[in-house]
């Protein structure tokens, strides 16, 4: 059990200050800790989460991923435009989305395996060329309203338990068995700890980094259809708030943002503890942009604790 | 009087001593040559006197005055100044700003006075029929061999009276290093010591007056170049070893053919070699570095592109990367060169990077059992005997020793049964040398295939089974038998090769 403290000691660290953040925010405002407060909090919580886990396949294969934004405002506006409402034709449009978000996923990974095309530099691109898609696409105009069944997805609850919170929660099984589970796990850690040294072991690289963006494209598109059934409608700059998010739920997490470490339990921490933060920073009556500053500040913190605790580490390896 | 007078020189680095008692004098207007083979301590020899690297212990007379460089500025500062191979130069500035920097003419506002640096440079390449450079030429449109020559004028336009060329011939063409040589010469007769380096001994006869040999890190002799004899050099410079770190060489190859290698070509650095590997056998590949040993063992692996055909065990194949490299029982293996950066995850555990090349083996339904891993690491780490306190030991705090078995462990782990091992035993302490040459051994009696790479000489002398000497990305011998001997060996490294 030690051991598994010692060699997760960042992930843990996330939970702690989770539990910390919560605590303090419910002495600033009592009425934080009720249910009805935590279920919120939790929906909320889960929209960063399920973007983040693709982010967080991304960057511990030792890339980023800033198309994010996009292909999640892609996949919530052109689901409402083709749904328009209704649910029926979500049997194809699903499929049709999900397959979507994967490819600018799978352009994305052959750019950066194949092409040597730094990550920063390709998944801006791709972000860009999708942003202007949308623009021509809509004119600008607002989209009908999202069908009934992606907002009881998003809103809607199962013997008291939110239905996004379930699906984050199977999701966390899913990601964990890759990670810690699969081949495809190891494959990703070494690939993030030195391509080269992956390389020279046979681990496929170009295959494993194409898998991460695939999977970051997959995680965005559906959390922007999730995203329209909170909102109940798509509109233009819906995504751009989880550019930030993703990679920040990332780091508060423990990974490093050079690649080779971390986890998506962490990363749930990390989702968590974000929007903890929101919910605390209203409750010090601060003004908007005063809040903004601290929500950055804090997270600046957050996430230079664990880098430096990883210098220390890489320092003491280097030593010896 | 001499210039230089050397005592007792010694520098270590941690538990390496890489200079123990380094003596040497030289006079001014002679041309010195140093001679040793790697790792004897030449390199870290010239780092001290050229100021990159402070010594532990001996003195430094210089003029019969103390000399202790801080840093390069300061042995300049002492009129020394010294050439690398690893070029010290700036792409992105032209080649008269190169030959300047620092020390560029200045007007009376500080500025640099580029008229002054033109004139200056125009009468320094003149004045030593440096080949055709244009000033003004950015230096990163040049080809390696012109950036060996800025690199010459930036020391000489130091006016040094001590001027150290270490393997400046190495990356010339034939004029330019017939160039080179002459240059040398009337540096000398202008009264400066150059000090050469260089393992063209053809070179080193034509231009050195006097030579002193290094060894392990000491000087083992001085010597007026026309008073010795090509044989007694390599015969110093090799030096007489203990061979009981060696095991008993009991021939087991087979009549099977494992590698069969035709015309492989990578580049420059490799042309056109060919050879076959037999099951059972120990393959030794020598010859100085630098002359295609890599690139070949990269080819095979799938790590450099090459042409040419590659069977393995009587099966054409056509290896891109390691990956199909490392396919079973009849791929190929490599334990690579650079065991940090390419053969070890550092901040990850000894489990998980002996089973990297074969976690898909302990999957059932895609999911990884971490039972079966268990067992097969232990039995992994009981059969190298590799020294971690838990299978979970971090791969980096472990000893060099260690690092590199747990490399072998992992492509063991493969089933490949041809071996690439280059330079397995490098920065491994004796001890586990002994280990891994036995492990080789045994291997070869169980029907592997073992291609060696060592920059030891001795090494390959006492475990290969033959040696191919590499001379210029090509094989310039195979040896055999009793004809595997150091001084074979180096006499097909290097005596036969002109400055070309």
């Amino acid at each position: 059990m030690s051991a598994f403290l010692a060699r997760n000691r960042l992930i843990v660290l996330a939970y702690a200050g989770m539990v910390v953040l919560l605590l303090v925010t419910a002495l600033f405002s009592p009425g934080f800790l009720s249910v009805s407060n935590m279920r919120s909090t939790v929906v909320l919580a889960a929209f960063v989460g399920i973007v983040a886990l693709g982010q967080t396949f991304v960057i511990i294969g030792g890339g980023i991923d800033l198309s994010v934004p996009w292909v999640l405002n892609s996949a919530a506006i052109i689901m409402a435009l083709l749904c328009g409402g209704q649910d029926v034709p979500l049997v194809w449009v699903t499929p049709l989305l999900l397959a979507g978000g994967a490819f600018i996923g799978l352009i994305n990974g052959v750019g950066v395996a194949r092409f040597g095309v730094p990550p920063i530099i390709m998944t801006l691109a791709t972000n860009v060329i999708l942003q202007g898609l949308i623009l021509v696409l809509t004119g600008g105009s607002p989209t009908p309203s999202a069908p009934a069944l992606i907002q009881f997805l998003s809103v809607g609850r199962i013997g008291g338990f939110p239905v996004i919170a379930l699906i984050w929660l199977a999701l966390t099984l899913v990601a964990t068995l890759l990670l810690s589970k699969a081949a495809f796990g190891r494959h990703l850690y070494a690939l993030g700890t030195s391509a080269t040294v992956a390389e020279f072991s046979g681990v496929p690289t170009a295959r494993t980094t194409i898998l991460t963006y695939v999977a970051s494209g997959l995680t965005a598109a559906f959390a922007g259809m999730l995203l329209t059934g909170y909102s109940g409608q798509a509109y233009l700059g819906m995504g751009d708030a989880y550019l930030f998010t993703s990679i920040a739920a990332v780091a508060i997490g423990g990974a490093s943002i050079l690649g080779g470490s971390g986890h998506y339990l962490g990363t749930v921490a990390g989702a968590m503890v974000l929007t903890i933060l929101t919910g605390l920073l209203p409750a010090l009556n601060l003004s908007s942009g005063a809040l903004l500053i601290v929500y950055g500040a804090v997270i600046l913190l957050t996430v230079s604790i664990g880098s430096e605790a990883f210098a220390g580490l890489g320092g003491r390896l280097r030593r010896n | 009087m001499d210039l230089v007078t050397v005592n007792g020189l010694t520098k270590r680095y941690g538990g390496i001593v890489a200079l123990s008692d380094a003596t040497f004098s030289a006079r001014a207007g002679e041309v010195h040559a140093l001679l040793g083979e790697n790792g004897a301590g030449k390199s870290t020899f010239i780092q001290i006197l050229s100021g990159a690297v402070r010594h532990d212990g001996g003195s430094i007379l210089i003029d019969g005055q103390d000399y202790r460089p801080a840093n390069p500025d300061a042995a300049q500062a002492r009129g020394i100044a010294a050439v690398f191979q690893e070029l010290s130069l700036i792409p992105d500035l032209s080649v008269e700003q190169n030959i300047w920097f620092r020390h560029e003419p200045r007007t009376l506002l500080r500025t640099v006075n580029r008229g002054e640096m033109r004139r200056k440079t125009l009468a320094l390449l003149e004045k030593y029929s440096f080949p055709t450079l244009r000033p003004d030429r950015e230096l990163r449109r040049l080809t390696l061999a012109e950036r060996q020559i800025v690199e010459i004028a930036k020391g000489l336009a130091k006016d040094p009276r001590i001027i150290i060329l270490d393997e400046a011939t190495s990356a010339l063409p034939a004029r330019e290093a017939e160039w080179l040589l002459k240059l040398t010469r009337q540096l000398a007769a202008e009264g400066r010591l150059v000090i050469f380096i260089s393992h063209r001994m053809a070179e080193v006869r034509a231009i050195a007056d006097r030579l002193t040999i290094f060894r392990n890190g000491a000087t083992v002799a001085a010597h007026e170049a026309n008073a010795v004899s090509d044989n007694e050099i390599v015969a110093q410079m090799i030096g007489r070893h203990l061979d009981r770190l060696y095991p008993e060489r009991i021939p087991t190859a087979t009549d099977r053919v494992a590698l069969k290698v035709q015309g492989i070509s990578s580049g420059s650095r490799l042309s056109g070699v060919e050879f076959a590997l037999r099951e059972g056998e120990v393959l030794g590949v020598g010859g100085l570095q630098g002359h295609g040993q890599r690139e070949l063992f990269q080819a095979l692996f799938g790590a450099t592109r090459a042409t040419g055909a590659v069977e393995l065990w009587g099966k054409p194949v056509s290896i891109a990367n390691p990956r199909q490299a490392l396919t079973g029982r009849d791929g190929i293996a490599l334990v690579p060169e650079d065991r940090r950066g390419q053969g070890l995850l550092l901040t990850k555990s000894v489990r998980e990077n002996l089973t990297l090349s074969v976690i898909k083996r302990f999957t059932e339904n895609g999911l990884l059992s971490r039972q079966k891993e268990a067992e097969l690491v232990k039995e992994m780490v009981d059969f190298l005997r590799i020294k971690a306190g838990t299978p979970e030991q971090l791969a980096g705090t472990l000893s060099g020793g260690n690092q590199q078995k747990v490399i072998f462990g992992k492509m063991l782990l493969t089933q490949a049964r041809i071996l690439l091992l280059y330079d397995p035993t490098r920065g491994v302490d004796v001890g586990t040398k002994g280990e891994i040459f036995q492990l080789m051994r045994d291997l070869a009696a169980k029907g592997y295939a073992i291609l060696f790479h060592s920059s030891d000489m001795p090494e390959l002398v006492h475990v290969a089974d033959r040696v191919m000497v590499m001379r210029n990305g090509r094989i310039a011998a195979t040896l055999e038998g009793d004809h595997i001997s150091e001084e074979e060996i180096l006499r097909a490294a290097m005596l036969e090769t002109r400055a070309a």
